[in-house]
């Protein structure tokens, strides 16, 4: 299998993968039922009027990733340079779920002028778990250990490969794609770090219910970060044994390493699919309840803002949410951008 | 273990969070040592201001009903450790039974309350 058809066969595959995605966001809206718009309880008469309008537009807005993934893709096959391939997938990755995020937060918005009146009055009580959150209490000590010993056995062995004859080995050909990898463990567990500082204001009725929901939710996407790291560690352990392979051997190490890392994203994106379903049955059992807003902050319009005193990260306001700039998240994001940037710039420099 | 704060109670925020983790250590609910959440958690959760939960926080803390230990965040204090006078203790009491006979309750009346009250809340405590 040459590069470029393992390309294709990855964007082929995360094009698939991506297809029952693009099918549950279809249905999105009416999950709850026909007297719902996402969260928001809405009139009898809504899908008869104003309804129909904002649910139209709302699938236009899904379909908008798409259709430039599209276009995108037929320039890079047209132009041949099929590398890039690799950056449409993770763009088109990051693109559809932020796209996601934005036409819920717009439409719900909305939809709350057709709401139910008494479905739009905040909850007065509103309760909290006192049981603290934190990353260890989360974490998986067995994940952590394979991951710690395939990293440090993998990093070890490359000093070793490298000392033994400096002269005639590139630190960028050895350690690259490891300091990639390993930045993007950093990355997993700062993503993993915000899932489990993630707000979760509960209303009092139905707290249990909330409770499960947003616990099933949280644990999901954890395990779901687990996996990705797991399968970094492993896509770095197999770093060695491409670099000792003969030329020859070479062509088949790689299309085994491909075959393997695709057969393994079948299988996680089967089981994500599952996944979700016991996230969805969770959820659906808790009504959703509009919030009070104890901040008063419904009237910033301004998409970022720094307010040192609001642990906040996303600060609702009357046009979405607004990104808190003096949250430690936001901060530790910025820096792990720069980083990154800053690893790209020095692998770029070394040779 | 759940902790309720009411839109319509006319105590401030802190406040409800603070008697509301005092109820729970009179009941027993949050034992000796038992570990609460980070101000910043609470704050988020309840989408508030980071000193509205310090606040209530500093308040056990000052009772003597919290320790902020170091790395380790609040933890509950020994009940023993109270270093409140008798007389300090029995004030908010006498203002209570003050405000039920002002009410115009009868002594019988409010002793039977009184004692209502004090099986709630020390439901579970040992």
């Amino acid at each position: 299998m040459s590069p470029n058809q393992m390309l294709i066969a990855m964007f082929i595959l995360s094009c698939a993968a991506r297809v029952r995605g693009c099918f549950r966001r279809w249905r999105q809206p009416l999950v709850r039922g026909p007297e719902w718009f996402f969260n928001v309880h809405v009139r009898p008469d809504f899908y008869d009027g104003p309804g129909r309008k904002l649910l139209h537009r709302y699938w236009v807005r899904m379909f908008i990733p798409i259709a430039v993934e599209v276009l995108l893709a037929a320039a890079i096959f047209i132009s041949g340079h099929l590398l890039y391939l690799y950056w449409l997938i993770v763009a088109a990755s990051i693109a559809v779920h932020v796209n996601h995020l934005f036409s819920v937060d717009l439409a719900e918005r909305q939809a709350r002028n057709f709401a139910v009146p008494e479905a739009e009055q905040p909850v007065s009580s509103v309760v909290l778990s006192l049981t603290p959150r934190r990353l260890r209490d989360y974490t998986n000590r067995r994940t952590e250990q394979i991951i710690i010993l395939a990293s440090t056995g993998t990093l070890i062995w490359l000093v070793r490969y490298y000392l033994r004859a400096p002269a005639e080995h590139s630190l960028r050909a050895i350690f690259g794609l490891p300091a990639f990898l390993l930045y993007s463990q950093l990355g997993f567990l700062f993503v993993k770090y915000g899932i489990v500082a993630w707000r979760t204001p509960i209303p009092q009725a139905q707290a249990e219910e909330h409770l499960h929901a947003r616990e099933e939710a949280r644990r999901f996407y954890l395990r779901a970060c687990d996996w990705l790291r797991l399968l970094t560690a492993g896509e770095l352990m197999f770093w060695p044994v491409l670099l000792t392979a003969s030329q020859a051997m070479r062509t088949y190490v790689v299309t085994f390493f491909w075959v393997a890392v695709l057969a393994v994203s079948v299988v996680l994106t089967v089981w994500q699919e599952l996944g979700r379903r016991a996230v969805l049955k969770a959820s659906l059992r808790a009504r959703p309840m509009k919030m009070p807003d104890f901040l008063h902050t419904g009237n910033s319009s301004r998409p970022l803002c720094y307010e040192p005193g609001t642990p906040m990260l996303l600060i609702r306001g009357a046009r979405g949410y607004s990104l808190n700039l003096a949250n430690k998240l936001t901060q530790l994001g910025a820096a792990y951008l720069a980083g990154l940037i800053a690893l790209f710039a020095l692998l770029r420099m070394s040779h | 273990m759940f902790l309720t704060i009411d839109t319509n109670d006319a105590r401030s925020i802190y406040q409800q969070v603070a008697d509301g983790i005092k109820e729970l250590i009179a009941r027993g609910e949050l034992p000796e040592g038992s570990a609460l959440p980070p101000v910043r958690q609470l704050a988020n959760d309840l989408g508030v201001n980071l000193n509205t939960i310090a606040t209530a926080y500093r308040e056990l803390q000052k009772e003597g009903l919290l320790t902020v230990k170091h790395g380790s965040g609040s933890v509950v204090a020994s009940r023993t450790a109270t270093e409140r006078s008798h007389d300090e203790l029995l004030r908010p009491l006498r203002t209570a039974l003050t405000e039920l006979v002002l009410a115009g309750l009868k002594p019988s009346r409010i002793q039977e309350i009184v004692i209502q009250e004090l099986r709630t809340v020390t439901k579970g405590s040992k």
